[in-house]
């Protein structure tokens, strides 16, 4: 074996701790070292996926205490496969803004490393944990290096948006403390497998109410609904970069919290109709909200939503097929409202307000660019022979299996109006011809990369679908099996 | 309007929690096997600290509180992005009027036994009430006070970062150490000792000296940094 | 188990835990001034670190220290569970204060006002 998961956590830590010494060392070093981090994190992640695989979930201790008494980090194909991908996503963010970043000043700029470092480990930690309270410290530094990354811009309304987004998740965080010390006050533990293997010893009302709050809590971050009102505004306003880090990390990292409660952890019954429930409206709310964006960066956001929505679906019908939909879907959405983020900020990248219309005839300006937009927007909506199509089409098969056809109707009608929203774009940017006050800006080399990278990797899963599907297969049957993952962690309590 | 949606909601919030609670009852053990009465027995018995909660807070959920720190850390960090301003735009700390002549000298008579209290509060940590965290904040409170008397008093913003930076590196540090004595991150590697000696717990107190330098120099930190901001 | 005579009291320590942390929701909701507003957020803060704290108390019982000196029976004393978690909450209550001040002092230098309805973006 190559390392352990508690590496993931204590590298960066260390490199964070480090980073402002090496700034007084030689400057470029606090923009390489998160990379050099990032990088290792991608290695280990894929080694210790591949042992996974094979040999089965790896359970790590710390300190030298057993389960429940200690907190342990779980790595398990699930758990492995979404770390992977948020490292990865990491990687790819970290290039694009390498050189992004070149005309600000030494101070800010080490500080948009450090935190955008820290943003991604506290997501890799919320994945990795096996511990309630462990898991609200990691939402906690994901949610800190959020508030701060989004007003990084100090010319913009940043602070506002930022300032919205620190309100919610700080009453997000206190329903979180709630919920966690309704639970410790019944079981008297916070591991999650001996909770969950504790579970039916609490009294439902009891389970109910920490349920409520605990979703409440998760889903101002994972962007559910009622609770999404500082995304579209924190989108827009922070750097591009780290609206693709939302997109792509933090509300993935949120969405497999909720997953574990609901599939793990609680045994509630009702929480996955729940699911399906909030999911949709989700869904309708943020797709109707997106078609009458005016704005390119708050269009991508409330698609943004509206994809979560869909995924949680997937997740709330409960069965292996939907499971694996959902992880082809957020495997998908990462990679494709990434590249939709990197490409859509190079084609408004001069305009204050990034109103659509400035995108008009951007084709002849930026062409690399622009197609790699249109690309994402095909995929997204699920054309074939792009990536989004197999996502989409397993989640109709999924439904179809569960007898859900009310839901395939809808993916089918959603499909439509993403269709509309995003050809919108595509024309504009094909067929119309140049804004007059619009000023093209060439994408420099490393985005450029970045770009072609995912536009890649859409057509590799369009065409061989098979390359991916195996880890899914078996990332979706690791959480399904919830005894399995009890009998991991509390077994080494001998 | 909106405050009338705003009772109702809170009043449904407040009544739901406090039902909850109410019902859960208060004074008395809610569960039987829980992992306190096994933290209790082996403080004791395997770890030799005497604060139980010390114990809980530096090694059996020695995690939370590495997280914790990074969390501060991220916290400072944030200010000073959110506030940066380029160097000329820096102002100077305004004052509305100097502080007398008994206020200074007593801030100055007071200072080293602040900092004296802190330093004791986080050495002791394992031993009574008290801790990195709380010796921390106690010596914060100390460069608030001179800060707040002299209005030329500064702080050396790079021996700052300098101590945060250590500490930090030194608490990972010493959990990878135990990761390759004892084959778990934040092992506690060294011999506990006696029970309620000084020097007694292993790691813990060193660990928690750090977390004291390190909460310290950060709530100085930010201090300094928003007593310069000029509106 | 349960002392009929100190039933008032007990319900007293989880209100008043509640009425906080809605006195402080109710001001981060609806009043104007940003101050208040993060005012508002660390008072809820409060009002839930009591909540936690009150959760481990146990009737009669003593500190968890085992000091020399005085009878430290593991059995009368209170949970520290909660205890350490609390001091992991208040932590980072400071730190997302923190943020929150800085963030209002960003806003104040850029429209020189912290009455929210002057903000115009801050509206939702």
């Amino acid at each position: 074996m190559v390392g352990t998961p508690v590496l993931f956590i204590v590298i960066p830590l260390l490199a964070a701790f480090l980073i402002p010494l090496l700034g007084m060392l030689w400057k470029e070093l606090v923009r390489i070292v998160p990379g050099l981090v990032l990088a290792y994190m991608l290695v280990l992640s894929v080694n210790l996926l591949n042992h996974v695989l094979i040999y089965g979930p790896i359970v790590e201790v710390i300190a030298g205490w057993r389960p429940p008494l200690g907190i342990n980090l779980v790595f398990s194909a699930f758990s492995g496969f979404l770390v992977t991908l948020v490292v990865f996503m990491g990687l790819l963010i970290w290039v694009y803004s390498y050189r992004f970043k070149r005309n600000v000043d030494f101070e800010p700029a080490k500080k948009y490393f450090l935190l955008l470092m820290m943003l991604i480990t506290g997501s890799v930690g919320i994945i990795l944990t096996g511990d309630i309270f462990n898991m609200f410290v990691f939402i906690e530094i994901t949610g800190i290096s959020g508030y701060a990354l989004t007003a990084f811009y100090t010319g913009r309304d940043s602070a506002e948006a930022s300032f919205k987004y620190l309100m919610l998740g700080s009453i997000a965080s206190t329903f979180l403390l709630l919920a966690i010390m309704i639970i410790y006050s019944q079981v008297g533990t916070l591991n999650m497998a001996d909770i969950a293997s504790k579970m039916h010893t609490i009294k439902p009302v009891y389970k109910i109410i920490s349920f409520i709050f605990f979703i409440t809590a998760i889903g101002i971050e994972a962007e559910i609904f009622p609770l999404n009102g500082w995304a579209p505004d924190a989108y827009t306003e922070a750097p591009g970069p780290v609206g693709a880090a939302f997109a792509g990390i933090v509300v993935k990292a949120s969405v497999y919290a909720i997953v574990r409660y609901v599939y793990t952890i609680f045994d509630l019954s009702g929480a996955y109709d729940f699911l399906i429930l909030i999911g949709l409206i989700t869904l309708i709310m943020a797709e109707t909200a997106a078609i009458r964006q005016e704005r390119l960066k708050r269009m991508l956001a409330y698609s943004s939503i509206g994809q979560m929505g869909l995924v949680m679906v997937a997740f709330g019908m409960g069965t292996e097929e939907g499971v694996f939909a959902a992880l082809f879907m957020i495997l998908n959405h990462a990679i494709i409202k990434s590249l939709l983020f990197f490409s859509g900020s190079y084609l408004v990248y001069n305009s204050k307000h990034k109103y659509i219309k400035e995108v008009n005839g951007m084709s002849k300006y930026l062409p690399i660019t622009s197609l790699l937009f249109a690309l994402g927007a095909f995929a997204i909506v699920g054309l074939p022979p792009f990536a989004g199509f197999w996502s989409k089409l397993s989640m109709l098969t999924a439904a179809a299996d569960s007898n859900m056809l009310f839901i395939i109707a809808l993916v089918l009608i959603v499909s439509v109006v993403e269709l509309v929203y995003y050809l919108r774009v595509v024309n504009r940017i094909y067929f119309f011809n140049k804004e007059e006050k619009t000023e093209p800006k060439k994408p420099t080399f490393n985005a450029l990369i970045v770009m072609i990278t995912l536009g890649a990797l859409i057509l590799v899963i369009g065409f061989y679908p098979d390359a991916i599907t195996g880890i899914l297969h078996k990332a979706s049957a690791d959480l399904m099996d919830k005894g399995q993952y009890i009998h991991d962690v509390l077994s080494l309590n001998k | 309007m909106k405050k009338i949606i705003v009772i109702i909601l809170l009043g449904t919030l407040g009544f739901y929690t406090a039902h909850t609670f109410f019902d859960i009852g208060f004074g008395f053990p809610h569960f039987e096997h829980g992992i306190k009465d096994v933290y209790l027995q082996k403080t004791v018995s395997d770890l030799k600290v005497s604060n139980t909660v010390t114990s809980i807070v530096v090694n059996f959920r020695g995690f939370d509180t590495l997280g914790e720190v990074t969390v501060l850390f991220l916290a400072v960090t944030a200010l000073g992005g959110i506030l940066y301003k380029r160097r000329h735009e820096v102002g100077e700390r305004s004052v509305l009027f100097s502080a007398s002549s008994i206020v200074t000298s007593g801030s100055k008579l007071l200072f080293p036994a602040i900092i004296l209290l802190g330093v004791y509060v986080f050495i002791h940590g394992h031993l009574s009430p008290g801790g990195g965290f709380q010796g921390g904040t106690i010596i914060a409170t100390g460069f608030l006070l001179m800060l707040l008397t002299y209005e030329n008093y500064s702080v050396n913003h790079t021996v700052l970062s300098l101590v945060e930076s250590l500490a930090g590196i030194a608490f990972a540090g010493i959990g990878l150490l135990g990761f390759m004595h004892g084959g778990t991150f934040l092992q506690n590697f060294i011999e506990p000792g006696v029970l309620n000696n000084l020097f007694s717990g292993g790691v813990i107190p060193i660990i928690y000296i750090m977390v004291g330098f390190k909460v310290g120099a950060e709530l100085t930190g930010v201090i300094y940094t928003v007593l310069h901001e000029k509106g | 188990m349960n002392n009929t005579y100190f039933d008032l009291l007990d319900y007293m320590i989880y209100g008043t835990a509640i009425l906080i942390i809605l006195i402080g929701l109710y001001g981060a909701l609806v009043k104007k001034s940003l101050i208040k507003i993060v005012i508002g957020l660390s008072v809820v803060d409060s009002g839930v670190n009591l909540l936690i704290v009150a959760i481990g108390y146990l009737k009669g019982g003593t500190a968890p220290i085992f000091s020399p000196g005085y009878l430290a029976n593991p059995i009368k004393m209170v949970d520290p569970v909660p205890q350490a978690l609390v001091l992991t909450a208040i932590v980072i209550g400071f730190g997302v204060t923190a943020v929150a001040l800085a963030l209002v002092i960003r806003l104040y230098r850029h429209h020189g006002t912290l009455n929210i309805d002057e903000i115009k973006d801050l509206k939702w």
